[in-house]
């Protein structure tokens, strides 16, 4: 059951003292009751305050950061079972897994993947986020060996893997204060791992399968006073990860089993079917997904799927309208009207970039709808082309008064000319055939002129 | 585990009939029945839910197809038969879906050349079908009435009907007892629309398949994704009007920029992964047909959804990470 902030707020120290990054203890209880802090962030709270707070005021899931650092990342913390409810909020740290019986060349290479590798789409750079280090050698100095060499290559969040205290030990000498995520406390070992893990404040996954065995590991651990934990539910097929992972964000969001709201982990390591577990995780709940370094192909497909999972779907990523400029264009350069959805505006200047003409391009405010969706919803029409014209003074940039639009925006050519005065040519369909379409055509009309 | 993941919905997917065996007074090997669904994808606790099933797309006329699946391929795209049979014995397709694109040529009007490659297709393989008609308002007429007439018996699936354009689909597969797709874009009102005037003119709520428009991924999938589950739990709260079957089509998949502009080695694996990842969480969104364009991925999906569904394929992960027997 919810608390009230007020009720909540009694409940704390008091002391105005912000270490919780609230400035507060009173917006500090608002966010509590909010579901949007974690307790544990006030070092002052008695234990008895915690223990009434506790599963009622954290967020349904609790948010994990792993790593430390400029690419750590932090997963968790989410409310919803599907989207459109709302929205997911962050997306899942997809690892590459490599085991330490590799030669240090071949963990090398798939550290320096994931250090370096940047697909940039819609303005956002997307990458892997780490580096999983098995203990397939069972010898706790080759561990700690294959995980010096990541280290050596690049700062980068790390599993660690192996059940055994001796080689976590080992390893940990190395990296025990970057907060790598420890895997994997089972039933059998959790006291040990339990202490590794609070001695370097790591995180952990837990390890059972079965949702009743889950909450009762997590609740161990808890006791143990872990509790930035990840559970790995073992999956014993694809369905099996589904039917497992959807019934735990279900008990979780509800509140219905609060020690199953932790971020649920995903080994896609399965030779035949990766891709497969790689996009089911994805989109169903999983929050780390580790996998054996993947091709070119699987690698954009896999994060282009992460990146339109993870987006609100209430609200299109929107570029802000204006004139923009691609290079440096002169007073005779071409204007060429866009709409504002982020896709679009990158798509379309991609291509002009490679083209080599400096150019103008004139975003208009379509509220994020592309160029078929904005015309075929009459958000895309020659009112608004002839107020952005004059709002964003395209009149003292140029000294020419012709404006390109899209190919799909041709019905709107006419009215556009009438309402803005200036002539309209019309101009591909496709933004891949701009650069073509700036040399050969939109040369020649300017030469005409 | 036991746990119940029902949430306790009281609607199912209607259920609709693909092919007719002979039995079926058609000529097809087999028939499929798709939708019954009670919860969401795969959680099915009754083990005889369908998987997905996966359709290959192919036309008769290539000019307007894609040059990756061309290259791929190689001649076959030039005799829509064998590239039907192909589709079924090599590639693995549960379906195909047979794109009537010379239609598309300017000024079209060669009806009876549309019967003879349906009759051609229809002999090559044993496969049931979706064959898409005519995009062209002009001629919609004839070329519905065409394939609904020759393929008569078969029960195939007819596309594609939408809100400005159903009447003369609707009336073919009404006439000759098929199915129709209804593609709305992106949006559950508007697929339930659609379906609310297919069935004032008289086709059956079993004899329509819903297609909520499915954007390329990276271009407008995460709309779809969402729409297609919205679609979902309305029927499964009890909308019969949005309780019909889904397909999915990411047709744009090949012609984006990231398949379009892949170095030359790297472009049958792109175009293959960018419909294999779409082709899952569309299946996981709710979409029971699933329709690719390149050969290959085919199979990667029949036995991404068969392992999805009878646990095989998660390999034991032994402690130190190694893969077990
Ligand atoms: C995702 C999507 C949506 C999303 C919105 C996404 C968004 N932010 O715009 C949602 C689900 C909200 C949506 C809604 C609708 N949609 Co919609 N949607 C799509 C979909 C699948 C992809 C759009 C997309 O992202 N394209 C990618 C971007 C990059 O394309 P683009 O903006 O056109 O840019 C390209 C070119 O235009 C060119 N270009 C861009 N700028 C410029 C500038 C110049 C100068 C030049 C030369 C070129 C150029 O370069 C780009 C790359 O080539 C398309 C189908 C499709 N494949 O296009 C349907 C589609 C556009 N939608 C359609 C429709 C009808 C609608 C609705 C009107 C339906 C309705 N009645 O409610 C609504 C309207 C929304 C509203 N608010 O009222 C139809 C349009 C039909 C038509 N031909 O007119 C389409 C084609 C689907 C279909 N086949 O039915 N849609
Ligand atoms: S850390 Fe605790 S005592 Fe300090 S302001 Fe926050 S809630 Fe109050």
């Amino acid at each position: 059951m919810a608390l009230k902030a007020l009720d909540i707020y009694k409940l704390l120290p008091k002391k105005n003292c912000k270490e919780c990054g609230d400035p507060t203890c009173l917006t500090f209880a608002m966010k509590l009751a909010g579901g949007k802090a974690d307790v544990d962030l006030c070092p002052y709270l008695e234990d008895e305050a915690k223990s009434i707070l506790g599963a009622t005021t954290r967020p349904p899931i609790r948010l994990v950061k792993i790593g430390v650092g400029e690419r750590s990342f932090a997963v968790g913390e989410e409310f919803v079972l599907y989207r459109h409810d709302k929205t997911f909020y962050h997306p899942p740290g997809i690892l590459f897994k490599v085991s330490d019986t590799l030669t240090p060349e071949e963990i090398c290479a798939a550290t320096i993947r994931v250090r370096d590798e940047i697909f940039t789409r819609i303005g956002s750079d997307l990458r892997f986020n780490g580096i999983a280090i098995a203990n397939a050698s069972g010898s706790p100095e080759v561990f700690a060996r294959a995980v010096a060499t990541v280290e050596e290559n690049a700062d980068l969040p790390l599993v660690l893997m192996t059940e055994k205290t001796e080689a976590l030990n080992a390893a940990l000498v190395q990296v025990g204060s970057y907060q790598p995520l420890i895997h994997a406390a089972t039933t059998e070992n959790f006291r040990e791992m339990c202490a590794v893990a609070k001695k370097h404040n790591c995180p952990m996954v837990i390890k059972a399968h079965g949702i009743d065995n889950l909450a009762a590991l997590a609740k161990d651990c808890q006791s143990e006073g872990v509790k930035k934990l990840v559970m790995d539910i073992c999956p014993q097929s694809l369905g099996d990860y589904i039917a497992t992972a959807t019934a735990i964000r279900q008990l979780a969001i509800t509140r219905a089993v609060p020690d199953l709201g932790y971020p649920v982990f995903l080994d896609a390591g399965c030779l035949c079917f990766q891709d497969a577990a790689i996009a089911l995780g994805i989109v169903k709940y999983a929050s780390v997904i580790i996998t054996p370094p993947l091709n070119q192909a699987s690698s954009k497909a896999a994060l282009t799927l992460r990146q339109n999972i993870y987006t609100d779907p209430q609200k299109p990523i929107q570029m802000n309208p204006g004139l923009y400029r691609v290079g440096t264009p002169g007073k005779d350069a071409p204007v060429l009207v866009t709409v504002n959805f982020s896709l679009t505006f990158f798509t379309l200047q991609g291509y002009l970039e490679s083209s080599r003409v400096p150019c103008f391009m004139l975003i208009i405010d379509t509220e994020g709808l592309s160029v078929l969706t904005a015309v075929a919803a009459g958000k895309f029409n020659e009112t608004l082309v002839r107020d952005s014209v004059k709002k964003f003074d395209a009149e003292n940039e140029v000294s020419h008064k012709i404006l390109i639009i899209p190919g799909y925006a041709a019905p709107l050519s006419g009215r556009i000319e009438e309402a803005t005065g200036w002539k309209v040519m019309v101009g591909p369909r496709d933004a891949a055939e701009i650069g073509e379409y700036l040399h050969e055509v939109w040369s020649k009309s300017t030469t005409v002129l | 585990m036991g746990h119940n993941l029902t949430f306790g919905w009281s609607g199912k997917i209607g259920r609709i009939t693909l092919g007719a065996t002979r039995a079926e007074g058609g000529t097809r090997k087999k028939s499929y029945s798709i939708g019954g669904g009670t919860t969401l994808p795969f959680l099915e606790s009754d083990p005889s839910s369908a998987a997905p099933l996966v359709a290959l797309e192919i036309c008769d006329d290539p000019e307007y197809w894609s040059p990756i699946v061309k290259n791929y391929c190689g001649n076959l795209v030039e005799n829509t038969a064998s590239w039907a049979q192909t589709a079924e014995k090599i590639y693995g397709a549960d379906l195909i879906r047979l794109y009537l694109t010379s239609t598309r040529q300017r000024n079209f009007s060669d009806i009876a050349s549309l019967g003879k490659t349906i009759e051609s297709v229809l002999r090559s393989t044993e496969l049931p079908l979706i064959i898409e008609g005519s995009n062209e308002p002009r001629i919609d007429s004839e070329v519905f009435q065409m394939c609904g007439e020759t393929a008569q018996g078969e029960r195939i699936l007819l596309g594609t009907a939408e809100a400005d354009r159903y009447r003369s689909i609707a009336a073919a597969a009404l006439a000759y007892n098929h199915s129709v797709i209804a593609q709305s874009p992106i949006d559950v009102n508007l697929a339930k629309q659609l379906n609310i005037l297919l069935r004032e003119i008289g086709l059956p709520r079993d004899h329509i398949v819903i297609d909520p428009y499915t954007g390329a991924l990276g271009y407008g999938f995460e709309y779809s994704f969402s729409a297609m589950e919205r679609i979902r739990f309305s029927a499964l709260k009890g909308d019969a009007d949005l309780s019909m079957p889904m397909i999915s089509s990411a047709i744009d998949s090949l012609a984006i920029k990231e398949v379009r502009e892949a170095e030359p080695s790297l472009q049958d694996s792109m175009a293959v992964q960018w419909e294999f990842y779409t082709g899952m969480a569309a299946a996981v969104a709710g979409a029971e047909i699933i329709c690719v364009r390149h050969p290959k991925t085919v199979i990667m999906l029949k036995n991404a959804f068969e392992s999805i569904r009878n646990g095989a394929g998660f390999q034991e992960v032994k402690q130190d990470g190694t893969q077990g027997a």
